[in-house]
């Protein structure tokens, strides 16, 4: 009997050491997950309490006949490719800068985490003053130099705006890569560099022969990571520009925050942020299996 | 001591004890929800005078944060749906009838009734707060009206006089426009349907079934877009332009006229001195006008267990020298008659181009989609339009098919 019940209790012990964080995780992760699938089954307007009819998939039918949901698909595309892939270029550049050797390195590198570390509101309110028509110091300093003749209307032309918004959160995500490609480079053996300088490879060569396969698993990871990020985030562009002009910064995640909190559209909005989760398992799963196959090392 | 006789010693005293308690418990607590543009302002004086006057109620107030509405009344519902409603809140008309849709509202007719204050609120007043089944729900709190700011040095080096129709409108607008100086400041950004009311509904459109695309209201919209597609006498920044943005060109000078209310007159005159002005917007082709009746009011919810309570704070609030004094923490105009002749909180000339707009004063359709039309459908589609996206026409059948499907 005795060995049985040892057993038992060898095989169970994991599971109660587990047990806590389970829990934890179903009531914040799992439960709200489950109340929003449940939701975008209902035609729930949180003013009509008293009426909640049950619509099955007629929210998701709704949503690929709506215009402003293929729009904002579109826009959410653009917003990530660009914004990860010049977040991307622009962290590389950055990291590779503060890998050299100067005396003022140890300043450079904390002050590039400044963008970084502040808030994303207050990023929001920064840029749109900058962009200001009347106001702001882009305008102002581009007609000094001469390179328009009037100021432009940044945030209210439907040709600018979404790449305006890129720009500012360009600037606020840039510096995550930097940080993180710069810890990879460390991990780059000298002698490595050191052997392909000695055969002659040009610094460009040993760049992309030695550097970035030696770095490659940091990037695919940071890649990763950030477009999950990006293709989450709505602060900066409901800051700086509410979805506007019209529909020329609707993405997704804006178009299911608005549809939920402005129209009070809760079982609308929840199923449009369940398709948008849907597109992002995709990326989840690369990540997750990155992260798998990291530990299995 | 007998072990007995101390049982029952001790259960003397805690008898005592708990009867002596309840004059204490009779208190009751009101929550009341509120939010004023400027947070360093508090209500704590006037909370100090009413609960001394009475002392059977505490009033515990929250300061909810405002976000341009969203953010209050995305709480606020939230609150009564999960069944943590305050006992009484501030409220706007905007709202009223998704709150009656929900159940929310207590009726207040009865109190109203009882109420020695209700005769210093003028009937223009009630009459505008008045719900669509004919019951009083909302106790008035303030008021602000919607008039033109305009620049009068400016009009007069251009040799214009202060539009009272829409063709001297335009015509001022064009005279004004030079260099870099634009004739109307447009707010085309979230909150700018009380730009366009004056000009849309004013000219002839309703929000009753067809009434945004009959042949005056559609001729209307067209006339109001094209102020920036055709004659571009607005900045090319109006289709985003928010409340900070057109305060901020008219005191720079960067617009000559701007439509707001009373509550940013201060700003203005700190800035412009003599050099600011206000009358009321202009009227449309047939002398009728419309603009936009900016309002504040308390509620009592209905799942309220202080009712009784709730209103008596929310009427003090609403009374003379109180009302007064609320007013001078929000920047708005008090609702009560005799508060009106010794306001100094604004400029003489701002408060008589307010009263001077009441008679065509209105509010938006008490409709549970006009919430989110204000926020959503106008500014989506009047961007639209001024960007040439789409057609006038084709903003006001949006419009028409939000509220009629």
């Amino acid at each position: 009997m005795k060995p049985i019940a040892a057993r038992k209790r060898l095989i169970l012990t994991p599971y109660a050491f587990l047990a806590p964080a389970l829990l934890v995780t179903a009531a914040v992760i799992l439960f709200p997950v489950v109340q929003t699938a449940w939701m975008s089954l209902f035609d729930y307007v949180l003013f009509r309490p008293r009426s909640i009819p049950f619509v099955g998939a007629g929210n998701f039918v709704r949503a690929f006949g709506d215009p402003v949901f293929w729009l904002s698909l579109w826009n959410s595309a653009i917003w990530i490719g660009a914004v990860v892939a010049l977040q991307f270029a622009l962290g590389l550049a950055t990291a590779l800068l503060l890998n050299q050797s100067f005396w003022w390195r140890g300043v450079a590198r904390a002050l590039v985490v400044v963008p970084w570390a502040l808030p994303s509101v207050i990023i929001g309110l920064m840029w749109t003053w900058m962009y200001d028509f009347n106001l702001g110091v882009i305008n102002d300093v581009l007609l000094r130099i001469g390179l328009i003749g009037e100021p432009i209307a940044w945030l209210a032309r439907s040709d600018t705006t979404l790449p305006a918004v890129i720009l500012a959160l360009v600037w606020q995500g840039f510096p995550f890569f930097a940080v993180v490609i710069l810890a990879g480079l460390q991990t780059v053996p000298a002698e490595l560099l050191e052997a392909a300088e000695i055969d002659g490879a040009t610094p460009f060569q040993r760049l992309r022969t030695v550097t970035l396969p030696c770095i490659m698993d940091v990037i695919a990871t940071a890649l990763l990571l950030r477009t999950i990020w990006v293709a989450n985030s709505l602060d900066v562009i409901l800051v700086m520009t509410g979805g506007g002009p019209g529909y020329a910064t609707h993405t997704l995640p804006l178009y299911a925050f608005l549809k939920a909190y402005s129209s009070m559209e809760f079982g609308y909005g929840a199923a449009l942020a369940l398709i948008l989760t849907a597109l992002l398992l995709f990326v989840v799963f690369a990540y997750v299996r990155r992260a798998a196959g990291d530990l299995d090392k | 001591m007998e072990r007995r006789t101390f049982i029952k010693l001790a259960g003397a005293t805690a008898l005592a004890t708990s009867l002596a308690r309840p004059a204490v418990a009779q208190q009751t607590t009101v929550r009341w929800w509120y939010h004023f543009d400027k947070p360093e302002n508090t209500p704590d004086e006037l909370i100090a005078a009413f609960e001394a006057a009475n002392p059977d109620i505490k009033i515990e107030a929250e300061s909810i944060p405002w976000g341009g509405g969203g953010d209050y009344y995305t709480r606020l519902f939230a609150a009564i749906v999960a069944g943590g409603a305050p006992d009484c809140a501030m409220v706007k008309l905007n709202n009223q009838a998704q709150l009656i849709e929900m159940g929310a509202l207590e009726p207040i007719d009865a109190m109203v009734a009882g109420w020695d204050g209700r005769t210093d609120i003028s009937d223009d007043i009630w009459n505008v707060n008045k719900s669509a089944d004919g019951k009083q729900y909302y106790l008035p709190l303030q008021y602000v009206v919607l008039y033109l700011y305009y620049r009068p040095d400016l009009f007069e080096a251009a040799g214009v006089a202060p539009p009272t129709n829409f063709e001297e409108f335009l015509a001022a607008a064009k005279a004004l426009t030079q260099g870099d100086v634009y004739g109307f400041g447009m707010r085309g950004g979230p909150g700018g349907h009380d730009n366009w009311g004056p000009f849309v509904l004013g000219g002839g459109a309703s929000f009753e079934k067809g009434g945004m695309v009959s042949d005056a209201a559609l001729a209307a919209n067209r006339w109001y877009v094209g102020l920036g597609t055709e004659h571009k006498v607005i900045p090319p920044s109006a289709p985003t332009d928010g409340f900070r943005q057109i305060v901020d060109n008219f005191k720079s000078g960067r617009t000559a006229m701007a439509i707001h209310h009373v509550g940013s007159s201060n700003e203005m005159v700190e800035a412009l001195g003599d050099k600011v002005s206000a009358v009321p917007v202009p009227r449309g082709p047939d002398g009728k006008g419309w603009t936009l009746f900016g309002d504040e009011s308390n509620a009592v919810f209905s799942s309220s267990a202080n009712k009784e309570a709730a209103f008596r704070w929310i009427s003090f609030l609403s009374t003379g020298k109180n009302n007064v004094a609320f007013n001078r923490l929000t920047g708005q105009l008090p609702v009560v008659t005799s508060g009106a002749a010794e306001w100094t909180l604004h400029q003489a000339r701002f408060v008589e181009a307010s009263a001077a707009s009441l008679p065509m004063a209105a509010v938006p359709p008490d409709s549970p989609l006009t919430a989110d039309f204000v926020r959503t459908v106008w500014p989506t589609n009047m961007q639209q339009a001024l960007l040439g996206q789409i057609t006038p026409d084709a903003m006001m059948q949006a419009i028409e098919a939000h509220f009629h499907g």
